[in-house]
């Protein structure tokens, strides 16, 4: 059984060459890194844009590019859906019009193809199909951009910074779709991105690029903490992500297990019980308390263990029995003065207000 | 002839004319026009500077080359490739003069649609499965339409006001080769003020219906998908 994913590539970019080199199987991979690092390139590569790239591309069996083997498919015969950053919507053509320009799924397999009528829908497009696209707001063509992807019946699906340039409530909603069409589709996808947040929620397994190298491989957690390229991500807009289950809402809050007995306060936003949700919070948003916190206003006080302290006060811990870490950071003084040190236990203290919520659907069966 | 009977004539002789010319041009230009937007080529420079030349040099130099190349015994001058086309003189010697003419404006004009064009929208139609032939369809043509469309009206209002190489490539003979701007020079000439006059009327008449159809064409809206 031959891998979902697999490349070796090389594409000559001013001032260096980009080499990627990744096998996987994973469903949902990430290209993350500061701009400039090669990761829109890949994506063109990988689409057939790039018509200098060379190496080997093989997605799930099938070969799109093998250079020593002359094999070289133009992009019209790859499959892939590719969401670019600028979206390049046709500006002649309605959105409905933007749905049928897939020909591909005319001519293929009915049976892999999706239903557009289900794209349609997960994406909320209804009543969007007769407007022109240059009429629709900046979430909606992205949606459409999206839905046009979708529906040219993909073997694998390319997006470039899909939330990037968005306000916080449409990031959020957008997230939310992203999330659906995950669900919904199980489409293998390569996301990239400079943003931590985003590479954590959407992604199972992501590389870390710089000016055209790997130089960091594995979870999407483990990528976001590995020694970046120049500070890269700066810790304070290092934003963790923790996944739990809604327990009980009220009218302004909802809590959610994160744990088996841990369970965090979070803003409604919209959750209702049994849901999945992703809850964002700024590293800089955590306060670390050495012994047990006690009247505090803030709801959350979560025991943690201490699994790495740097000097410059980022600190990583592990909240109760996950296996996944998450940042804090705080300030070198602080950490000197409450001797922080790895393999300690603390207390991690944030505001309900410091969580950023994303209703994350139904759970997820697993996988067979 | 009436003047009145001689001026429509003519007004029938220009509008064949331009109209054949523009026919003609009208596909040559666009693959011009697609080649210069979008190939990089070696010599594509004096290509681009051979295509100018018409626009450049003074029409009756244009018009005395292609005298020169059509002529009996000249080189290009059918009878040598056994077939006699009566070109010189005749109407489709007018035909001729035009179309050279015009070519220039048509290929820059389509060009210009065609830059305006973002290449990527190709490449993003040929992710979605497209040929490339099926993006220049769904694409590339509908999003440069109205270039182009002003492409054909550029290269015939070229044609319908050609003068100076038409004048030599086909004399300016009436009823047979003489155009509204041939007509206008020839009564002139022989101080028929009263017809030039109504040759001039008719110019007006036929420039502003054409340009008046042709924007309202355009005003008609968005081609659907």
């Amino acid at each position: 059984m031959s891998l979902r994913f697999d490349i070796d590539l090389a594409v000559p970019l001013h001032g260096f060459v980009l080499a990627v080199s990744w096998a996987t199987d994973a469903e949902a991979l990430g290209i993350f890194g500061p701009s400039g690092s090669g990761k829109t390139t890949t994506l063109e590569a990988i689409a057939g844009l790039r018509p200098k790239s060379t190496g080997r591309i093989s997605i799930a069996g099938r070969v799109w590019l093998d250079t020593a083997a002359k094999i070289a498919l133009p992009p019209e015969s790859r499959g892939v859906g590719y969401v670019p950053q600028d979206l390049l919507l046709f500006p002649h053509l309605r959105v409905r019009g933007h749905l049928d320009a897939g020909v591909r799924r005319v001519e293929s397999d009915p049976a892999r193809a999706l239903d557009p009528a289900r794209v349609i829908e997960v994406l909320d497009l209804a009543p969007l199909l007769d407007r022109d696209v240059a009429s629709l707001s900046g979430g909606e063509q992205r949606r459409v951009a999206l839905a046009r992807a979708l529906c040219s019946a993909p073997e694998f699906l390319l997006l470039d910074e899909p939330l990037a340039g968005l306000d916080d409530a449409l990031r959020r909603r957008i997230l939310g779709y992203l999330l659906r069409v995950r669900e919904e589709f199980r489409l293998p996808t390569l996301l990239v991105t400079h943003d931590p947040f985003e590479i954590q929620a959407l992604c199972d397994e992501s590389i870390l690029l710089d000016r055209g190298r790997v130089i960091a491989r594995g979870s999407s957690a483990e990528v976001l903490r590995a020694p970046g390229c120049g500070g890269f991500p700066a810790t304070e807009s290092l934003e963790n992500l923790l996944r739990g289950r809604v327990v009980t809402v009220d009218e302004a809050t909802a809590e959610i297990a994160i744990d088996d007995w841990i369970r965090v306060l979070v803003p409604r936003s919209g959750l209702a019980p049994g849901e999945q949700a992703l809850i964002g919070l700024r590293a800089t948003d955590l306060i670390v308390a050495v012994g047990s916190p006690a009247g505090l206003s803030a709801q959350n006080v979560v025991p943690a263990t201490l699994v790495a302290v740097d000097e410059t006060g980022t600190i990583t811990a592990r909240i109760g029995s996950r296996s996944e870490v998450i940042t804090a950071a705080v300030t070198a003084r602080a950490c000197a003065a409450l001797g922080l040190a790895p393999g300690q236990s603390v207390h991690l203290v944030f505001k309900t207000s410091a969580c950023r919520v994303i209703p994350a659907g139904r759970p997820r069966e697993p996988r067979p | 002839m009436s003047a009145t009977a001689s001026a429509m004539s003519a007004l029938w002789i220009s509008f064949k004319v331009a109209g054949c010319a523009t026919a003609l041009v009208f596909l040559p230009g666009l693959a011009l026009g697609l080649l210069l937007s979008r190939r990089n080529f070696r010599g594509k420079g004096a290509l681009e500077t051979l295509i100018a030349l018409p626009l450049v040099l003074p029409p009756t130099a244009i018009g005395y080359l292609l005298l020169r190349l059509l002529a009996r015994g000249g080189p290009f001058d059918p009878r040598r490739f056994g077939f006699d086309l009566d070109i010189l003189f005749t109407w489709k010697g007018a035909v001729l003069a035009a179309s050279v003419m015009s070519l220039p404006l048509v290929a820059r004009a389509a060009r210009v649609a065609f830059d305006q064009v973002d290449p990527r929208l190709e490449q993003m139609a040929r992710t979605l499965g497209q040929k490339p032939w099926q993006s220049f369809v769904s694409v590339t043509l509908p999003l440069a339409r109205r270039g182009l469309v002003a492409a054909a009206v550029l290269g015939w209002a070229r044609a319908v006001g050609e003068f100076g190489a038409t004048v030599i490539v086909a004399g300016n003979i009436p009823g047979q080769t003489q155009t509204l701007a041939l007509g206008i020079f020839g009564a002139l000439q022989i101080g028929r003020d009263e017809e030039a006059l109504w040759l001039v009327g008719l110019s007006i008449a036929l420039a502003f219906s054409a340009m008046w159809g042709v924007e309202s064409l355009l005003r008609r809206g968005r081609v659907g998908p």
